[in-house]
């Protein structure tokens, strides 16, 4: 058996197996997304878009839904998922945005700034961060950011401004920020820094050699040749970010609450939901179908904001790359 | 001594021809050249192996090429130059002059300093940390070290062994500089002229003309490195550096790059680094023979293939024409 595997494999083989597997991982991936869609099937043929919308108390929809018996009434499956979208656009945005300007810069700090021996410990540190299993980063946001939020940041004017709706205790938007963006960082500052790493060094030393001051050539070349590895890194952290469900839902205070803007600063403080959070939140009541369809809905929802992150990654990707082809 | 050398430089070749007598000459060079103060000659004394040989007669492109030439005014000047990388001395004391109209040719074996030397004209030795530099090198009577670094860049312009193109389109890849060394961002149709003016001189335009915006990577070798070339020289540069220029490229590249060199010493002092013998025989006016750092031999192309003074560089230049 190790004889034949060890034997070279004729390419015409090689090629079948290969065609093989990648057939099954898309087989996989179309399986998936239309049994979601039919699972969440009921909650959309209810609520129609509308249910993208805000409206009444998410809360109270979903412990509706969860006393509804097996065969529940169309009305058990009145949702508003807004909250919840909101949340994690709020989340993932605002983490990505701020973790791909910490990233840019410090990657061409590494690459290009720092002095090589700094360059050799910050790269393997930033590979060690990027693989810290994003509980580990929860656990030390509830039992040191919540507290020190809670106690130290919140005002007690902040507190008694907005306690009609809803009560801060550190468990809050900011310290779901703030900790998504410690999460994400890293993986893109790895990205980031192999793509300026490889840029030939022919490419800046052109750009010096025509007069041009070094942080301009840093820019107008090496960056932007780097410019696809960076829409992929926010790609793939944008997806992290998105996903994450158990450190979210560890700190962001398990409110269905809609962060509101109109509360000034108070709004960082204000706790929330995200759609991946929901999931983890309220798996315990899919005996319920209402809620599970709600549940599947939610899956949905963030599986087709994947998707069309990824295209959007590539579309955004295409002219940057017209004019990187070699030969 | 034959008239055409003396036209190419008559106070060196006189003064090493009659060494003794150096110094009445040098201060009627100097007298005759106020401002830039007094002409240093080749520090280095070269040591005579043998007796000079016997002029030989010119040869015919020789003569044809210093028809053509004309030496302009000096634009470069090296004093006792030397170059350290940590402990190592990798350029020792070099002293030249490179005027407008001529092409200089840096030839010896590898190893030799050739492109350090080169990368010093334009500073671009500063860019490697354990690299310290002695000695003085003047554009136009300036010290190129009062320059700031990317006016004399603009003004020394360099062009790499290996054709560098930016992963950017032909026409943003000739503007590239001057856009950069413009305060505002000039529009497309404000560079045009330039551009199109530089890929002209640069003998590309013609085949590229219906492509200006198409990737700069998918021309060919030979291509690529006109194409660096007229990125080079778009902002107009008094002495242009190359390293090298053809080594990766097949003899017809080679051929319209050898060329193309030809006709831009008439407003550019070039000076060329190059392992082709033949090939600084073709293109050059004056050609400088290192070894090991030092410089060995400076001196009219005639004079350096035909009558080598030292044995090293006969034994260098025998090696290809022997
Ligand atoms: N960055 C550097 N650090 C240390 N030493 C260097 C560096 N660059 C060159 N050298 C040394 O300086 C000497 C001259 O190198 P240089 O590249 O100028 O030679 P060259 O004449 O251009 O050779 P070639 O013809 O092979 O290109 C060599 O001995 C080389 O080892
Ligand atoms: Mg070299």
């Amino acid at each position: 058996m190790l004889e034949r595997l060890r034997s070279p494999w004729s390419d015409r083989r090689a090629e079948l197996s290969l065609g093989a597997v990648s057939l099954l991982i898309g087989f996989a991936v179309v399986a998936m997304v239309v049994f979601v869609t039919i699972q969440a099937w009921p909650t959309f043929s209810h609520n129609g878009l509308s249910w993208l919308g805000s409206g009444g108390k998410l809360e109270e929809q979903i412990s509706a839904m969860q006393e509804t018996s097996v065969h529940p009434p169309a009305s058990a499956y009145h949702l508003r998922a807004w909250p919840l979208i909101w949340g994690t656009i709020l989340t993932a945005g605002v983490a990505v945005v701020l973790g791909l300007a910490i990233a840019v810069l410090s990657s061409i700090f590494i690459v290009e700034l720092a002095p090589t021996r700094l360059r050799r410990i910050a790269i393997p540190v930033i590979r060690l961060l990027a693989s810290v299993p994003s509980v580990v980063y929860g656990l030390i946001g509830i039992l040191v950011l919540v507290p020190f939020v809670g106690n130290h940041v919140i005002s007690p004017a902040e507190k008694t401004s907005v306690q009609d709706t809803v009560l801060l205790t550190g468990k809050s938007l900011g310290v779901a920020i703030v900790i998504l963006t410690v999460m994400i960082t890293p993986i893109m500052i790895a990205l980031i820094c192999e793509a300026l790493a490889s840029v030939p060094n022919a490419w800046r030393e052109g750009a010096i050699a025509l007069g041009v001051n070094p942080v301009r050539a840093i820019l107008a070349v090496t960056v932007r040749a780097a410019r696809p590895a960076i829409v992929a890194a926010a790609v793939l952290a944008t997806a992290r970010a998105l996903g994450e469900a158990i450190m979210i839902s560890m700190v962001d205070g398990g409110r269905d609450f809609a962060p509101r803007l109109s509360d000034g600063i108070t709004f960082l403080f204000e706790p929330l939901r995200t759609l991946a959070s929901a999931i983890v939140d309220y798996h315990d009541g899919i005996g319920a179908p209402a809620l599970k369809s709600t549940l599947y809905a939610f899956a949905l929802l963030m599986l087709l904001s994947a998707f069309a992150l990824s295209v959007g990654g590539y579309l955004i990707k295409l002219p940057m790359r017209k004019y990187q082809v070699r030969g | 001594m034959s008239p055409e050398e003396m036209l190419l430089d008559p106070l060196r070749l006189a003064a090493e021809a009659e060494p003794e007598r150096i110094q009445p000459q040098r201060r009627i060079h100097a007298a005759e050249q106020p401002g830039q103060g007094p002409v240093v000659p080749p520090v280095r004394t070269i040591v005579l192996d043998r007796a000079p040989l016997p002029a030989p007669p010119p040869s015919e492109r020789a003569s044809v090429r210093t028809q053509l030439a004309g030496a302009g005014p000096e634009r470069l000047r090296l004093e006792e130059v030397s170059i350290d990388y940590g402990p190592k001395q990798a350029v020792k004391s070099v002293s030249l002059s490179i005027h407008q109209g001529e092409v200089l040719a840096l030839i010896g074996p590898s190893g030799c300093g050739k492109t350090t030397l080169l990368r010093t004209l334009n500073r671009l030795t500063e860019l490697t940390p354990s690299a310290s530099r002695a000695g003085r090198i003047m554009l136009d009577g300036e010290d190129i070290h009062e320059l700031p670094d990317t006016t004399l860049r603009g003004r020394v312009a360099m062009v790499f062994q290996q054709p560098n193109p930016f992963p950017m389109s032909i026409f943003d890849n000739v503007a590239f500089a001057l856009r950069e060394q413009s305060r505002k961002r000039p529009r497309r149709r404000e560079l045009e002229p330039q551009v199109i003016e530089a890929l002209r001189r640069a003998g590309l335009y013609e085949e590229v003309r219906d492509n200006l915006d198409g990737p700069a990577l998918r021309l060919s070798g030979g291509q690529q490195q006109r194409l660096c070339i007229a990125r080079a020289i778009a902002p107009r540069p008094e002495v242009l550096l190359m390293d090298e220029p053809c080594s990766a490229l097949d003899p017809i590249s080679t051929k319209t790059i050898e060329k193309l060199i030809g006709e831009l010493r008439r407003d550019l002092a070039v000076v060329v680094v190059t392992h082709n013998l033949a090939q600084a025989h073709r293109i050059a006016d004056k050609v400088a023979f290192m070894y090991l750092g030092d410089l060995i031999e400076y001196g009219s192309t005639a004079q350096v293939f035909d009558e080598p003074r030292a044995t090293r560089t006969r034994d260098y230049v025998g090696g290809a024409f022997g």
